[in-house]
């Protein structure tokens, strides 16, 4: 039996077991005493193991391994003959897990051989229980330890050897070998006519054959096929496909893409679902505009100034197209007089009877525009009515908004084109967002105290340039009312509002000098306040301002008092219903009123410089065209009037007349098109190409100033 | 809700249109103002279409996607709203 190794450290005498001769197998004895201990199946040479054992302690003395390592190894190697396969392992892992050396490699491997033969005796002894005591908390420690697997390879195992029947010219044999194969040529030779050779034949047997079958089940074979696109696959990498497309292709072996298509969908929605799904709603307002486009092509595409081109599959009797070629050669030779042609009219049922009361563009997107709906007067006041037209769609409008009140004023904002300011004819200013699809105004002033109490009959954004703080910067709400106040509306935390002017009444010197005096006295002055119909905003200076009063007096005013007025314009014998600055030239502004005057004023003097009297009835209307600076429009009640001032300043250039039974009320220009809109009584704003045949620009400006040469 | 009816009772009411046709996923007619066999014939042909253009149009570029296809021919334009669970399909005739 092995002996135990008699270590010279004295610290592990604890784990060294204490009895020092009597070996380590444990003793069976039964009832008579008779030693009945199984005998070891292997006893290893005690002449063996001691040289590896020296082998051992010198190699570690070499190599420096560790204490630990030390005595781990002589347990190893001590009890490696009781060690069972449990322990073995377990102080082999010790063993690697602390040093990753050659040398106890080398080690495990020696001592894995003897220890492998020994599986089946396990050690009773004491030291075995105290080995089980240190195993336990080492198990977990063991666990959690990083272990090395060192790979080794194994003996070269040789499966198959031929060797070469052909040697290298190069190689040591080569000499011999072609000594051989001269010798044997040379045998061959001799052998035709030699007597040693004789030849002979055999005969060998012949195995009958035999025939063997063998029978397997078919093998069945199924062709898969998937026919794939490229977008597919970018589909399935990006993880956005369907489903369906993982599966396995069908068995089947329609390759028709349909059938492969209708595969992948997942169960198709509800009808009810998809009819009412918000894409569906916004598919058919596409396509809502698509079939209107196309039937409005023609008058689109003359409003935007682009060639009209005929549709070449369009079915017309032969009659008419000989008459349109004809009468298309005519205009061609002729050049055209000015004239007004309709392009279209912009309605709908809702809008029908309503009168229109005004209408703006919108100041980012100039093919969305904004128009009011509301009557003037104090009898049969229905709601009021916002409707926001876009050239895309003529029949209906993209937004809708009901006020609760006649609308009489609308602006877009400039800096912010979402917003629309609605003035109503209750007194109260509401602003929308026509962005959202929500109906209800963002800010409404009907609760704020200091309300106008009389119908607004203008609103407008005006962007402040020169402003006391940096807040005030951006835009303002600037309103004109009844009541004989102008507003500035200032959106802070609340709603909050600035009167920039109160208008009030003034008389003219020749009205008081005719009252007697008696008569002077007992006039009471009811109302001090004198309602302004309209204002406009200097285009260089946004401090100065025109307004327009109920008196028939202009008062030029300027944002920084609020109770004088700068100039006073006195000529107009009736209400003023429209100002406006010329875009072309920073003096010079129109006004019109209901004395069947329109006049053309420059800023510093107070007669007008010139007095148009064409229409004989009251004009509501006049706006200049932003394409021609000689050009402007007026609305009256009955007709629509085109003034070009470089052509005539008696007469107008273009009349055209209402429709009957309607009244013009509104007048509009298009910024970037040739055209005019014009709103009626019904509820209808037609579109109109203006056809001037004028140049642009320079020229007409230099009959501005010609005219103004006063 | 009843915007999606007012709508298409306004895109009936328009000048030259024929017909409309919506159409879910498969192919099956779902809404339709045309008679019963013009719509089947419409869905089953205009849905092949469709799907044909849609894969065009992806393997062109992956990240591209169909949003609309017209098809005009002597007699009327069709004009076609694809989406990921229906087709809306209008006829028109300009013209008339």
């Amino acid at each position: 039996t092995s002996g135990f190794l008699r270590v010279p450290y004295t610290t592990c005498r604890s784990l060294v077991p204490p009895n020092d001769d009597t070996p380590f197998s444990p003793k069976v004895f039964d009832e008579n005493g008779t030693d009945v201990t199984p005998q070891p199946l292997y006893r290893p040479d005690p002449a063996a193991v001691p040289p590896r054992q020296s082998k051992i302690l010198m190699a570690q003395d070499v190599s420096g391994a560790t204490f630990s390592d030390f005595f781990s190894s002589a347990f190893h190697t001590t009890y490696a003959s009781f060690g069972g396969p449990f322990t073995r392992s377990l102080f082999e892992s010790s063993i690697v897990s602390k040093s990753s050396q050659s040398t106890m490699e080398s080690l495990n491997e020696e001592i894995e051989e003897p220890s492998s033969k020994r599986e089946g005796i396990i050690s009773l002894s004491d030291v075995q229980v105290r080995r089980e005591e240190v195993k336990e908390p080492t198990t977990e420690d063991v666990l959690n330890k990083k272990v090395d697997i060192h790979l080794t390879e194994t003996e070269t195992l040789c499966l198959l050897d031929i060797p070469a029947t052909s040697v290298s010219v190069e190689s040591e044999e080569a000499e011999i070998v072609k000594q051989r194969n001269a010798a044997y040529t040379e045998l061959c030779k001799n052998r035709m006519g030699n007597d040693k050779y004789v030849e002979r034949a055999m005969q060998t047997f012949n195995g009958a054959p035999k025939a063997k079958e063998v029978q397997t089940k078919s093998i069945t074979k199924v062709d898969a096929g998937k026919q794939t696109t490229n977008w597919d696959i970018y589909d399935t990498l990006s993880g956005t496909g369907v489903e369906g497309v993982v599966r396995e292709p069908p068995e089947t072996e329609e390759s028709n893409l349909l059938d492969i298509m209708s595969n992948h969908i997942e169960d198709a929605p509800a009808p009810e679902v998809i009819l009412y799904s918000e894409k569906f709603q916004q598919d058919l307002l596409v396509m809502e505009k698509v079939v209107l486009q196309n039937i409005f092509q023609p008058k689109l595409a003359a409003y935007r100034q682009l060639p009209i081109l005929k549709d070449p599959d369009s079915t017309q009797k032969p009659k008419d197209t000989g008459k349109t070629e004809k009468q298309i050669q005519k205009t061609e030779d002729i050049p055209s007089s000015p004239a007004l042609e309709p392009l279209w009219s912009f309605t709908c049922e809702l809008t029908v009877g309503r009168n229109v009361s005004s209408m703006t563009w919108n100041k980012m997107n100039p093919d969305l525009l904004a128009v009011g709906y509301g009557h003037f007067d104090f009898e049969d006041q229905k709601s009021g009515l916002v409707c926001c037209w876009s050239l895309k769609n003529l029949k209906w409008p993209d937004r809708i908004f009901h006020c609760e009140s006649a609308v009489t004023a609308l602006d877009f904002s400039g800096h912010n084109g979402c917003l629309l300011a609605v003035g109503m004819h209750n007194g109260s200013i509401a602003t929308y967002n026509v962005q959202s699809k929500e109906k209800t105004p963002i800010t409404d002033s009907s609760e704020y105290p200091h309300k106008h109490t009389g119908p607004v009959w203008q609103v407008k954004w005006v962007s402040q340039e020169r402003a006391h703080s940096e807040e005030e910067k951006g835009e303002a709400l600037v309103s004109v009312s009844a009541d004989g106040r102008i507003c500035k509306w200032v959106l802070k935390k609340d709603l909050d509002c600035v009167d920039l002017m109160k208008l009030k009444r003034t008389k003219s010197e020749r009205t008081r000098r005719q009252l007697g005096e008696r008569e002077r006295r007992s006039e009471l002055v009811i109302w001090r306040e004198v309602p302004g119909l309209c204002f406009d905003f200097h285009p260089e200076d946004s401090n100065i301002y025109l307004t327009g009063t109920e008196e028939g007096f202009i008062h030029k005013c300027s944002c920084s008092y609020n109770e004088q007025y700068l100039e006073t314009y006195k000529e107009h014998k009736g209400p003023v219903y429209q100002i406006t600055w010329s875009p072309f030239s920073p003096d010079v502004f129109l006004s019109c009123s209901s004395d069947w005057t329109i006049q053309l004023w420059r800023q510093d003097l107070l007669e007008p410089v010139l007095v148009f009297t064409s229409p004989c009835m009251a004009v509501f209307d006049v706006a200049w065209s932003p394409k021609w600076a000689t050009v402007f429009g007026v609305v009256t009640e009955k007709r629509l009037e085109i003034w070009d001032l470089g052509a005539s300043i008696l007469d107008p250039t273009i009349v055209q007349d209402a429709r009957p039974g309607v009244k013009l009320t509104s007048l509009q220009f298009a910024s970037e098109s040739d055209c005019i809109l014009l709103g009626d009584s019904d509820g209808q704003v037609g579109v109109y190409q203006l056809n001037l045949n004028l140049g642009e620009g320079t020229q007409i400006k230099m009959h501005c100033s010609i005219l103004l040469f006063n | 809700m009843a915007e999606v009816e007012e709508t298409l009772k306004r895109i009936q009411s328009q000048k030259g249109v024929q017909g409309i046709i919506i159409i879910n996923a498969e192919g099956i007619p779902i809404k339709s103002t045309l008679d019963n066999s013009s719509t089947v014939q419409y869905a089953g042909l205009l849905h092949q279409l469709v799907m044909k253009t849609r894969s065009t149009v992806r393997d062109l570029d992956p990240q591209n996607d169909l949003t609309f296809l017209r098809v005009r021919s002597k007699k009327n334009e069709i004009m076609i709203a694809p989406d990921k669970d229906y087709f809306l399909i209008v006829i028109q005739n300009p013209s008339d």
